[in-house]
């Protein structure tokens, strides 16, 4: 293929050097007889009036002049500027799969471009008139702010037509015929609008002249309106997707299956024809450890393991896995893969201050509730998508938890990166990377779908037009209105049930004043520990001085003169110096302020959470919604309504949509019908994606590889029947995700072993066919949740603002002590995107961008260096010591090998072997010997090893 | 419908390396496991970028010959002048004190209320060395090496604000999320030292610059590829030393005691490659603990090619140091050397006149020592030095609180330099305006920039690529960007 590309542009290349002349002398092709049948016979089965890929229609020359979706200019004598040679000329057109032009038809076909694409039958240079939609998108990015929906300055509306006739105190704004004599050119003109203090402030641009021009010619023939409706699904075929695009095995819905009725049976179906077997059970201890990390993400405790460990009865496991089921702690283990799909932060991100979310934690609590109480998956997605239009909360008499909570659930909306709060970053530009970012949520995590690849262009390899992409954007416009925007920091509702407001009003005012009297004391504080340090390392310095550089400390450096910028870098360099060279004094005023946090903090506990929710919401009045061309901003090509990729439907019905509250608040109700639509047994993907990626935490490993892709490029299913068993099961069981638990973790695939053998890795050595469970590193949450609990220090507190984080100046992010003097699970730490705690950073927590369908698992050095060195791990394994002292301080003549038991109890959850158990005699011995006969200090530096061992970090 | 199942694939060296990062090491275990190493697939003759679940800093194959084996940048956080320093115009200096003439919104960023007027260049500028290259006095040293650097002044970016300026001079992208230029580097080419992370970064002991560490991340690309920091008092590399006290017996103990424990784990649990790797980890970080330690010990340079650097002197003794440290890092193989100031020294909104200086007197000698000693080492020819900043500034001054003493951001002309590796020494490319305040000849666009810097590494920038929810993510976008050739040597 690519060799024939060469040769191409060789002979090219030959036929131009050698022959000038030669050309001059072939007569010019032109259209119909050497041109079309090119056409006809390389391109028109995917570009014709009926099939239009890129919404391009190559089989006339009418159809060929109107271009195709990317709006660019198909025909030019220019070559480069035209797009028809691009694609043909190593562009990839036509498709590799297909039938390539010859040499000789490049050639032809090059010719007649370059000279001026003639035709028999020419076509008259047809102008295509102007319409309101050439000018209303224009309008809408310069004008509307403030002659639109929220503001009517002057009495003027922009938005239609007949309102610009209307105009406003000054009349009409729009006088057909006479541009120059209309209001809206003349204001424009005169930079009167957009006026300039407000260009920053409304974050609008002036109209480019390619703009002003366009506005122009449309008022000058008068601007003509013509009826065009959005383009939507119709109960006609569609020309931009054929059925042959809907074959593709995940766009059929899921098959109901008889010939297997468990997860066995279908693994099994395989195993046998590949000459391989399930291995054997794996033993009772391995079970226990490996069902509560992986529903719970933490190990058993020691009461906990003997409990199921002598358990006599047969259905021991079975009753382990209610019993786990049943945990809170398992919402918190589950709850912390959805927000990974969410995006969950607790900052904006996008500029470097990273504001925080106050409320994001609403969100986050929401999610394991959902998954405590197994709300069905479909209500659960119901509540996310669409959670405003479900109940009028804006009518309601009072306010229900029930509203709270769906409102709450739109968090899920809300979680990409959003700067558009910042004071130079909410331009329409920006406003469509957040929107983007809610559509790669869902289309990535619900749907499996890259729907991104179809915002700049139709999709490379999925049947995903472009305009699929810009109707499903329709389906949030009446929220996330580029044209109508809320940013970060006024998108937000203050909504709560009357008894909460109560609780705020009693509980909050005297909180408030405490807080009030801290942060003076603050400030105090701060300036006293500057001043002391001063005054010691440059006693020099006048008092005068003193106070210069307290408030040079207050400036940016960019707005610093010289001199306090000095100032500033004298006092740095003392602040910088090791505690050791610090008097005692300074020391004494930064710890100081050490309390004074800590105090803050508390305080900050007592309060009652405000009212603010972080939701996203209809607001009943969208703009209309064009295809971007390119996805650029400021190039819209047709005009769109709300609707879902038609090739997940039999392309011919239409998307229903309907006003939730007829009666009441205004919305559009396209979210909650396209909620509605996700959640109908047909609909291809949302079971088969939810059932994959739970069989994905289970295992290690999807049915489908590529949890983020269901599309033709992604990995096809191991065992295509088994995910259309799971998926209709999961619909059959109500949509519940604990039911699939019990159905997978009771198999006797899960229950597998997790040793592979010679002949297993020969035939499999992936592992693909499950002839045995895959062993699997703990991810970051996992493994410093259990560090935290097998050393007695996990606060076990659940829900609420999350902890705070300290960065020390090396750049280590640890995680503040609770009052409690613990530490809370990692679902619970502050998520600010630019200071994650270096222990998740360092064991693979990913970088949301928008979010993470599968996590990398890597193995690296400064793994090993952090777990070795790091002070943190080491004080956790001097808490384990004493925990494991403290316990077996009743058991009086308790032995090196009681404590070696017992530490293998809490971080292994089983007894050591006669070699471990050797092993650890030797190596207690030397510990002791090397602390100088210190028995505790020997066990301390056994257990932090422990802590280090492989058999704690993987689960078998 | 018929589904080809994935399941017959050879167990191939991707996999293999799939969990195992830290490269050489992969290859030792692939030795004990008796494993046939086959060439990797990104080594075939059409080039295609490596594998996106197979993370290893082992060094690879280039695209094609490269002019550098190795970048250190010295980045000018902030912003540096251009028509203060490099650029000279005579027209601008004549119209000092004037209302600038044009549409003051073209020059605004905030707003147009606090445009001041037309400000000359601060200093006297001359022309240096055989190729007559224009220089401000206030660089003396770094003017002695102008036939070394390739100058460009008609370099433009896509935000006036630091923040996003930053994410785009790093990541080709406006926003936060997407990995920098040294971490498409050391994923496209690997590391020459194991024992030493791939991508150093060494900031200034006052302070972190603005935007923190995210002028070093990897991204959506796997952390491996990030920027670390090496500390250069203290502790290197974060965690390197034990952060508690314990005699150097109860370590070895522990060593001991975590060797044999793992050993039998592993005995047990045959075809587990990752348990190998992550023993070898261990190994690993002993290394790179005297390794770090080495590179980062200065005290063995001879005293005269300390002065070099300016080191001992209070102005110059910080930022010599770290240039110092590039050098020795880039000797033992590091790929690429960030070097940073603290916050954003450059961004003189207030007293430009002696902030800039003041900034170059700490830099301008150790820059220029650096250049020497990597000259009379042979090292230039395969280091790529680039120096600069994210933007540049305005013709015009501006106003902060009731003084006009600076300038504000300019992202439609800015000036830096290359030097070494590849680049054509004396040449100085493109121009600007009459006031220096957009580029009217030769532009080149932080992508092309990018493309160029990556053509000098033998990586050619459309075919490194990595799949991203089912997109090809590159440095530089979407649209092809042009490598400038007429820098190259």
């Amino acid at each position: 293929m690519r060799v024939d590309r060469i040769l191409t542009a060789i002979l090219l290349a030959c036929l131009t050097a050698l022959s000038p002349g030669l050309c001059a002398e072939e007569t010019t092709p032109n259209y119909e007889t050497a041109i079309a049948p090119i056409f006809a016979g390389k391109c028109v089965r995917c570009h014709s009036e009926q099939v239009r890929k890129g919404d391009l229609d190559l089989s006339s020359l009418a159809a060929i002049q109107r271009g195709g979706e990317s709006g660019e200019p198909l025909l030019h004598r220019q070559l480069d500027a035209s797009w028809l040679w691009t694609m043909l000329d190593g562009g990839g057109m036509p498709p590799a799969a297909e039938t390539q032009l010859t040499p000789d038809e490049l050639q032809t076909m090059r010719r007649w471009l370059e000279a001026g694409s003639p035709a028999q039958v020419a076509l008259s240079p047809q102008e295509k008139p102007l319409t309101q939609h050439d000018v209303l998108p224009i309008l809408l990015l310069r004008c509307t702010t403030c002659h639109g929906p929220r503001l009517q300055q002057g009495g003027v509306d922009l938005r239609t037509r007949a309102a610009m006739l209307r105009g406003g105190q000054n009349g009409p704004v729009l006088q057909p015929g006479d541009p120059e004599g209309s209001l809206l050119i003349q204001r424009m003109e005169s930079e009167a609008c957009p006026p300039r203090e407000l260009l920053l402030k409304f974050f609008v641009k002036r109209p480019t002249e390619t703009e002003m021009q366009t506005i122009r010619t449309w008022i000058a023939a008068g601007a003509p309106e013509v009826d065009t409706q959005p383009d939507i699904a119709t109960t006609k075929p569609d020309p931009l997707v054929t059925d042959e695009d809907r074959q593709h095995w995940a766009f059929q819905p899921p098959r109901q299956n008889t010939e297997h009725r468990t997860i066995d049976e279908f693994i099994e179906a395989k195993l046998i024809p590949h000459g391989l077997d399930f291995s054997p059970e794996a033993d009772r201890d391995t079970l226990i450890r490996r069902a509560y990390l992986d529903l719970l993400g933490m190990p058993p405790s020691p009461e906990e393991w003997q409990k199921w460990h002598s358990h006599a009865s047969a259905g021991w496991y079975e009753e382990m896995i209610e019993h786990l089921l049943e945990s809170p702690r398992y919402g918190e283990r589950w709850g912390r893969y959805w927000l990974d799909v969410a995006g969950y932060a607790d900052s904006e991100g996008g500029v470097s201050a990273d504001p925080l979310r106050e409320v994001a934690w609403k969100y986050r609590d929401y999610v394991i509730a959902a998954f405590n109480e197994d709300k069905p998956y479909d209500r659960f997605l119901l509540e996310q998508l669409a959670g405003d239009e479900l109940l009028d909360y804006e009518r309601a008499e009072t306010v229900s938890d029930e509203m709270v909570r769906n409102l709450i659930a739109t968090g899920f909306l809300r979680m990409g990166i959003d700067q558009t709060g910042s004071r130079t970053m909410n331009f329409v530009p920006e406003r469509l990377g957040v929107i983007g970012d809610a559509i790669n949520v869902v289309g990535s995590g619900i749907l499996g779908l890259t729907l991104e690849c179809a915002r700049c262009h139709s999709h490379k390899y999925d049947a995903i037009p472009q305009r699929d992409y810009y109707r499903f954007k329709a389906i949030f416009q009446g929220a996330l209105d580029e044209y109508d925007w809320l940013s970060f920091k006024t998108r937000v509702l203050a909504l709560a049930t009357p008894s909460h407001h109560e609780r705020i009003t009693s509980v909050n005012p005297p909180l408030v004043a405490e807080m009030k009297q801290w942060q003076k004391a603050l400030t105090q504080a701060t300036r006293n520990a500057s001043l002391a340090l001063l005054e010691h390392h440059y006693p020099e310095l006048t008092e005068q001085d003193r106070q210069e550089t307290l408030v040079a400390l207050g400036k940016a450096d960019n707005i610093r003169t010289l001199r306090q910028n000095k100032l500033v870098e004298y006092y740095l360099r003392a602040d910088l110096l090791p505690d050791a060279l610090q008097p005692e004094h300074v020391l004494e005023a930064r710890r100081d302020i050490v309390e004074i946090e800590r105090r803050i903090a508390e305080t900050q506990e007592k309060m009652e959470p405000p009212p603010t929710i972080r939701a996203l919401w209809d607001r009943g009045e969208p703009s209309p919604t064009y295809v971007l061309r390119r996805g650029e901003y400021d190039k819209p090509g047709p005009l769109v309504g709300p609707g879902v990729p038609s090739v997940l439907t039999d392309g011919r019905t239409p998307f229903a949509v309907a006003p939730p509250f007829p009666e009441g608040t205004a919305k559009t109700g396209r979210r909650l019908a396209f909620a509605r639509w996700l959640v109908v047994p047909e609909n291809p993907l949302t079971a088969r994606v939810m059932v994959n990626r739970i069989w994905y935490h289970h295992f290690g490993t999807g049915l489908v590889a590529s949890l983020e892709n269901f599309g033709v490029k992604g990995t096809p299913p191991t065992h295509p029947e088994l995910l259309d068993w799971l998926a209709v099961e999961f619909i059959r069981q109500g949509w519940s995700i604990k039911q699939m638990h019990r159905l997978i973790m009771t198999s006797r695939t899960y229950r597998q072993s997790s040793r592979a053998t010679e002949k297993s890795q020969q035939i499999d050595p992936r592992n693909l066919l499950f002839a045995r469970m895959n062993p699997r590193r703990m991810d970051a949450e996992a493994l410093r949740d259990s560090l935290l609990f097998v050393s007695g220090r996990l606060d076990p507190t659940p829900g609420g603002p999350p902890d705070g984080v300290t960065a020390d100046r090396d750049g280590l992010v640890s995680v503040n002590l609770t009052s409690r003097g613990g530490w809370r699970r990692s679902i619970y730490v502050q998520h600010r995107r630019t200071q994650m705690p270096t222990i998740l950073e360092t064991f693979d927590y990913p970088e949301m961008g928008p979010n993470c369908l599968v996590r990398s698992v890597s193995t690296v050095s400064p793994q090993s260096l952090l777990m070795k060195n790091n002070a943190h791990v080491h004080e956790l394994s001097r808490s384990l010591a004493q925990r494991i002292h403290t316990q077996l301080e009743q058991a009086e003549t308790a032995t090196s090998d009681d404590r070696i038991s017992l530490a293998f109890q809490l971080a292994l959850n089983r007894l050591p072997s006669p070699a471990e158990l050797e092993i650890s005699r030797q190596a207690l011995e030397e510990f002791r010997l090397a602390w100088n006969t210190d028995e505790h200090q020997a066990l301390i530096s056994y257990c932090h090893t422990l802590l280090n061992s492989a058999a704690f970090l993987y689960i078998d | 419908m018929h589904i080809e199942s994935p399941l017959v694939q050879e167990f191939n060296r991707r996999d293999f390396f799939s969990r195992t990062r830290d490269g050489i090491l992969g290859m030792a275990l692939a030795h004990l496991l008796g494993q046939t190493m086959t060439a990797p697939r990104w080594a075939c003759a059409e080039p295609v970028p490596p594998p996106s679940h197979s993370p290893t800093l082992h060094p690879r194959p280039t695209h094609h010959t490269p002019r550098a084996t190795s970048v250190i940048q010295l980045f000018m956080n902030g912003g540096p002048s251009q028509m203060d320093l490099f650029d000279p115009k005579p027209v601008l200096n004549r119209m000092d004190g004037q209302p600038y003439p044009g549409n003051v919104e073209e020059i605004g960023n905030q707003g147009a209320g606090d445009i001041g007027v037309m400000m000359g260049g601060r200093y006297p500028m001359q022309q240096h060395g055989e190729s007559g290259m224009w220089m401000a006095d206030v660089l003396p040293e770094t003017a002695k090496l102008v036939d070394e650097l390739c100058l460009i002044n008609s370099l433009w970016t896509d935000h006036p604000n630091h923040d996003n300026a930053l994410y785009k001079i790093h990541s080709g992208r406006l926003f936060m999320g997407y990995p920098t230029l040294g971490a498409w580097t050391v994923y496209g080419l690997g590391s020459e030292n194991q024992n030493l992370p791939a991508y150093v970064v060494l900031n200034d002991p006052l302070g972190l610059p603005k935007n923190g560490t995210r002028n070093w991340t990897a991204g959506f690309l796997p952390p491996l590829y990030q920027g670390t920091r090496l500390r250069p008092t203290g502790s290197p590399i974060l965690n390197l030393t034990p952060q508690f006290e314990q005699p150097p017996r109860v370590d070895e103990a522990s060593r001991k005691l975590l060797d044999r424990l793992d050993q039998l784990h592993r005995q047990q649990r045959p075809f587990q490659p990752e348990l190998d790797a992550r023993i070898e980890t261990y190994g690993l970080a002993a290394r790179m603990q005297l390794s770090a330690g080495e590179a980062l010990d200065i005290t063995s340079e001879t005293r005269q090619t300390q002065e070099l650097y300016g080191i001992g002197q209070p102005t110059t003794d910080s930022y010599g140091k770290r240039c110092l440290l590039a050098r020795r890092l880039v000797e033992r193989g590091v790929r690429f050397v960030q070097v940073f100031l603290e916050e954003q020294p450059w961004d003189s909104h207030v007293d430009l006149e002696d902030n800039h200086r003041a900034i170059c007197t700490r830099t301008d000698k150790p820059t220029a020592g650096l250049l020497r000693d990597l000259k009379q080492r042979g090292l230039l020819d395969s280091t790529l030095i680039l120096w600069g900043g994210e933007f540049g500034r305005t013709p015009t001054s501006q106003k902060s609180g009731n003084i006009y003493t600076g300038r504000d951001h300019n992202m439609q002309a800015f000036t830096s330099w290359m030097a070494g590796g590849g680049v054509k020494g004396g040449l100085t490319y493109g121009s600007t305006d009459d006031f220096g305040h957009a580029v009217v000849e030769n532009p080149v666009s932080v992508h092309d920039f990018h493309a160029t810097i990556l053509h000098l590494l033998g990586l050619d920038v459309q075919h490194l690529y990595y799949l991203r929810n089912g997109l090809e993510e590159r440095l530089t976008g979407v649209m092809p960007a042009r490598v400038v050739r007429e820098l190259l040597a």
